[in-house]
């Protein structure tokens, strides 16, 4: 549903509980109870319900996650004109949902990942707005990236699975797939957003 | 007054703020979806949904008070 109308169907939720609120005589007729009861209790709800599911929705989105200033080198970081780059790699080549290329790699595929996601997300705000902003080349993640997130979509892909570096040595694949070897921290696939050294980097131009 | 009377304008009373509660909360989740930003997400979530709740909650108490026995 476009936002426009769930913005629309929340302030006409709004004006009607209000209207019933200065017409609360109205309570007094069967009618009204029964208006006072969609106005107060039904529309409410479900105007809080689709504006949480627009809000959640948003929340996946680039936009959102580069909105905060500190995050810009982060976006810039998927034009980088290098394929060795994960994150430019997989945005650029639309490996990644574009609009959603943040919350795509940066989820946990677990049951509860998108809670634990926010969770995280609301500690992003508290050290935006209560915390001291780390330089941008100096943000961390909280835990070390797990090859769950790359293998939600990379196991048992033909071009992962038969790539000639997976089977350099006779485990390797198998150490991957459990775990115990990181994709991304082992020397195999270690530029990620590397935003350090963007003053240095070519950026693709997209065309439009 | 009679007890019917009085009974009836708390009721309305209950109501008039149950629906100032809930209007102030849409109010509030209309304005955090005009802008995509962590902070429209924040107030949606921690002042839109809790004004709506109690908003509601004080109405579905207006309706236990409007159900109650006049005397015993």
């Amino acid at each position: 549903m476009p936002a426009w109308v769930i913005s629309l169907f929340v302030a006409a939720a709004a004006v009607l509980a209000l209207v019933v609120g200065f017409r609360a005589r109205l309570t007094r007729s069967r009618e009204g109870k029964i208006l006072t009861f969609v106005a107060l209790f039904i529309l409410p709800i479900a105007a809080a319900a689709l504006g949480f599911s627009e809000q959640m929705d948003r929340a996946q989105s680039r936009t959102f996650c580069l909105s905060c200033h500190v995050m810009n080198d982060y976006g810039r970081s998927l034009y980088i004109d290098d394929p060795s780059y994960i994150p430019a790699r997989h945005f650029q080549n639309h490996l990644v949902p574009r609009d959603r290329a943040c919350y795509t790699c940066h989820t946990d595929y677990t049951m509860f990942g998108t809670v634990t996601a926010k969770i995280k997300g609301v500690r992003h705000l508290l050290v935006q707005y209560f915390g001291t902003i780390p330089k941008p080349d100096q943000i961390k993640l909280y835990v070390p990236y797990n090859n769950r997130e790359c293998l939600h979509c990379h196991l048992g892909q033909r071009r992962f699975e038969e790539a000639s570096p997976h089977h350099k040595t006779q485990d390797l694949l198998s150490a991957v797939k459990s775990g115990q070897k990181s994709c991304v921290s082992s020397g195999c696939h270690e530029f990620i957003h590397d935003v350090g050294s963007l003053k240095d980097a070519t950026f693709w131009n997209e065309p439009q | 007054m009679s007890r019917s009377k009085m009974a009836s304008s708390v009721v309305e009373t209950r109501i008039k703020w149950a629906s100032l509660l809930v209007a102030a909360g849409l109010l509030v989740q209309v304005l955090a979806l005009l802008r995509i930003h962590p902070l429209s997400f924040v107030a949606f979530l921690v002042i839109g949904c809790p004004l709506v709740a109690v908003g509601c909650l004080l109405y579905l108490e207006s309706l236990v008070l409007a159900d109650k026995p006049e005397s015993k």
